[in-house]
């Protein structure tokens, strides 16, 4: 631009033309001023203040972006560097990080995909990092014709993707006896989904010869812990899958690299990590992690074991306690959103009650609705500026309702750990901060 | 309110009372249910888990198509050797199998105990360091329920809640001591175990436990042995599983209508003491994150102006430039000086424009690059 100019002004050796060309420069300056002026006259007396980040040129608008390869690996925004799992100490032993879990941000996710950076994390012994080069999966036990399987050739079975959801069974177990953490983060972010690919468990046993006398299958994983769990066989052979990948590369060493079982809807404990082994006989293992761990003590003193399938739960995702509405004028008209999921079959409805649960009215499901999987669903809301009492709750195919504190604690008693899907409560403030409380009625004398 | 008295049954009488504080004071409105949907794809409530199973049919499962060509033949990898099975058939059972040949005493155990676990388990398994408490409960304490502050937790330990003595020998085989698991031998499998046992207060026919082997261990019956539900051994095992997933109650679901207006109000409780210990802190903001100090030093601000103004040009020589790292081309540039250089980098020389076309540069920022330049060439 600049040198077609240099140019212009060398070949015109008119001195006139030039001068009039100023005067017409000069004029048209003029005039803008002018115009500018008239249109602030005429305005409104509330003029809008101008937006800096219009008026002026912008730093990335100005100068040479990053070469496109400088990650060969891609990397989110550096401005998205808050959005990140999370621990706490008080979810672990003496903060050890080794046997402990990381949450999810669920307030930072849209869709029902979650990020493989941001899976929610659960290890016994620390994350194992696994040559895939050495790993070898052996099924054996109650077969016709026992395997050794390298990674390879474990790839080479035919696979399927399903999109499905993980839950530790332990998910909001802190807030049995009441709310304890405020935010969406802690109260329900021991859970992912993403989309799983591997092979179904069948495909394997349906060549090598699964004898009729097997009812059990022991999943056996090969990190510190030596990770195992009891599987009946009807599971293993309805939809059970051996997955080497998520959401379309392989698994994250944190989600079991290079391979981990998938049992669709039930505990993620039961979708051992890591795995090394399976074996199938005809009495159950009680492996430490069905014994000692996730069997939920009830009020009689006397514990659920094998307790396989997460049921029926939602959340409100939007607005949360990290997402509140402090932003909100009276009258402004915003969606309600959330996630329901369960791992009995799929979501059929969804509710969502704005007083704390008397009343109800029904939500749309949106977007992918899939068995024992994430489902959005969304609620147009006109926001009043009252204090609201905030909850969802959701019914699946099998005809399971969430079911309130009240109702769940009834039966499951407090001190159970595992398993709790009763419905959660977002206190909306008049100033729009959103917190976590529970509606639910207790029986210890004030 | 007669679906009302529905759900109450379904809830079980133990807490019919106190619910029914809550209903009364609604039970003149009229409340709406509404039923279950029926689901978007065909199922079968024939789950083992009390839920429901979809059929493959005519290509597809649910939402996804399948490919229903025959698997038959596809056929990998190799039986395992011998060896192998040796290797890895390790589990212990509750019937014994898989127990090691050897023996170890409770004394002996001991001595592992304070030099392995008590660092974590404290002295005797009593806890107290954070990492979970391996003796002193009770069966009693097991139906203990905090429903009122300052009441006991259960407490959970080997001998109050663990059904088997199998379970804790394997366990402690494979993945303890917690630092480097699978480093005891047989022997002192036996002894660790003996000592946990003996401090649980476990006998053998009626016997405090000295001393465990492969023999005596099959006799072990653990106090919290019928502690749990449903039965899973024997040949019926499964079939408990499915009885006892048939009936909602008894793992606190709920079926049926939901009430839609007028269910009722309950009380709200605000959380009393805030966890907020959590890591990283909590915020949503969305901001650069701030310089990590060690990286800082490796990338200074003139490293860092070059790679936004000058290394379109510098980084290679295909623009004709001399290319940061090209010991000879910048060898033969900085034969006229520094001064020279700078002087070229300022004003432009060749097909070089003043500054790289980078106007917004000062010319001692321009200088700072340019001795950046050079320095990385030498």
């Amino acid at each position: 631009m600049s040198k077609i100019s240099e140019n212009n002004l060398e070949t015109t050796t008119n001195k006139a033309e030039q001068s009039s060309r100023r005067e017409f420069f000069k004029r048209t300056a003029a005039y803008s001023v002018s115009a500018i002026a008239a249109a602030n006259i005429l305005a409104p007396a509330k003029l809008l203040a101008d937006d800096e980040n219009i008026i002026h040129h912008t730093e990335w608008g100005t100068t040479l972006g990053d070469e496109l390869n400088k990650y060969p690996y891609g990397i989110p925004s550096a401005y998205e560097h808050n959005v990140v799992r999370r621990t706490s100490a008080l979810l672990s032993s003496a903060g050890d990080m080794h046997a402990a879990v990381s949450m999810t941000p669920l307030h930072e996710l849209e869709g029902i995909i979650t990020p493989n950076g941001l899976h929610f994390t659960r290890t016994h012994n620390g994350v194992a990092h696994i040559d895939p080069n050495k790993f070898r999966l052996m099924i054996h036990g109650l077969v016709e014709k026992p395997i050794v399987l390298t990674l390879e050739q474990l790839k080479k079975y035919p696979a399927e993707s399903r999109l499905l959801f993980l839950e530790c069974p332990a998910n909001g177990a802190a807030e049995w006896k009441g709310p304890q953490f405020n935010s969406l983060q802690f109260v329900k972010g021991m859970m992912s989904n993403a989309e799983w690919t591997g092979v179904r468990l069948k495909t394997i046993l349906d060549e090598i010869g699964l004898k009729p006398t097997a009812k059990w299958m022991l999943a056996e994983g090969s990190d510190g812990s030596e990770m195992s769990r009891t599987i009946p066989i009807e599971k293993v052979l309805d939809d059970a899958m051996i997955v080497w990948a998520q959401n379309g590369e392989a698994l994250r060493p944190e989600q079991g690299y290079p391979v981990r079982l998938m049992l669709p809807g039930w505990e993620a404990n039961l979708c051992v990590k890591y795995l090394k082994r399976l074996e199938f006989g005809t009495e159950p293992w009680y492996c430490k992690e069905e014994t000692s761990k996730y069997t939920a003590l009830m009020p009689s003193g006397k514990a659920i074991q094998h307790f396989y399938p997460l049921e029926v739960n939602s959340i409100i995702t939007n607005p949360c306690p990290e997402k509140p509405w402090s932003d909100l004028k009276k009258g402004d008209l915003v969606e309600v959103e959330g996630i329901a999921w369960s791992g009995h079959g799929t979501i059929t409805a969804v509710d969502i009650s704005f007083d704390g649960g008397d009343n109800y009215v029904k939500a749309s499901l949106k977007g992918l609705v899939l068995p024992k999987s994430w489902t959005r669903f969304s609620y147009m809301y006109k926001y009043e500026g009252k204090p609201l009492l905030m909850q969802s709750r959701a019914v699946d195919d099998a005809g399971y309702v969430q079911p309130s504190i009240t109702q769940e604690k009834a039966i499951m008693g407090l001190e159970g750990v595992y398993h709790r899907n009763s419905i959660c409560t977002w206190e909306v403030r008049q100033d729009g901060s959103v917190h976590n409380v529970q509606v639910r009625t207790d029986n210890c004398p004030k | 309110m007669i679906r009302l008295n529905n759900k109450l049954i379904a809830l079980g009488a133990s807490v019919i009372a106190s619910t029914l504080l809550t209903t009364s004071a609604f039970a003149a409105t009229e409340s709406k249910t509404e039923a279950a949907p029926a689901g978007i794809y065909k199922a079968t409530k024939d789950a083992l888990d009390g839920g429901v199973t979809y059929k493959r049919s005519n290509g597809s499962y649910t939402a996804y198509k399948v490919n229903e060509q025959s698997t038959k033949g596809v056929n990998f990898g190799r039986a395992p050797t011998p060896n192998e099975l040796k290797a890895w058939d390790v589990d212990i059972m509750p019937d014994g199998t898989g127990l090691p040949e050897g023996s170890g005493t409770a004394e002996e155990g001991s001595e592992l105990y304070d030099k392995d676990c008590a660092v974590c388990h404290g002295e005797f398994g009593a806890g107290g360091k954070g990492y979970p408490t391996l003796t002193g409960g009770t069966l009693e304490s097991l139906k203990n329920q905090r429903t009122c502050p300052g009441k006991d937790a259960p407490n959970r330990t080997i001998g109050s809640y663990w059904p088997q003595a199998s379970t804790l020998i394997w366990y402690i085989r494979d993945a303890m001591p917690y630092a480097h698991p699978k480093s005891y031998t047989p022997n002192q499998l036996y002894a660790m175990t003996a000592y946990l046992l003996a401090e649980n207060g476990v006998k053998i026919d009626g016997k405090d436990i000295t001393e465990l082997n492969k023999e005596n261990f099959k006799k072990i019956v653990m106090p919290n042995r019928n502690g749990f539900y449903p039965n899973i051994d024997g040949p019926k095992g499964v079939e408990n599983v499915r009885a006892f997933y048939k009936d909602p109650k008894n793992f606190g679901a709920v079926t049926g209508t939901r009430c839609m207006t007028n269910c009722g109000k309950e009380s709200v409780a605000k959380i009393a003491n805030e966890i907020t210990a959590v890591v990283p802190p909590y915020t949503t903001v969305r901001d650069l994150p701030k310089e990590d100090a060690s990286k800082g030093a490796a990338s200074s601000p003139a490293a860092k102006a070059y790679e936004k103004s000058c290394a379109v040009c510098h980084k290679t020589d295909s623009m004709g430039a001399p290319a940061v790292g090209a010991k000879a081309a910048w060898a033969k540039a900085m034969e006229k000086g520094m001064d020279k250089v700078n002087h070229n980098a300022i004003n432009g020389v060749g097909g070089m424009p003043p500054k790289g076309g980078a106007m917004n540069l000062s010319d001692d920022e321009v200088k700072d690059i340019v001795k950046y330049m050079v320095e990385s060439s030498k």
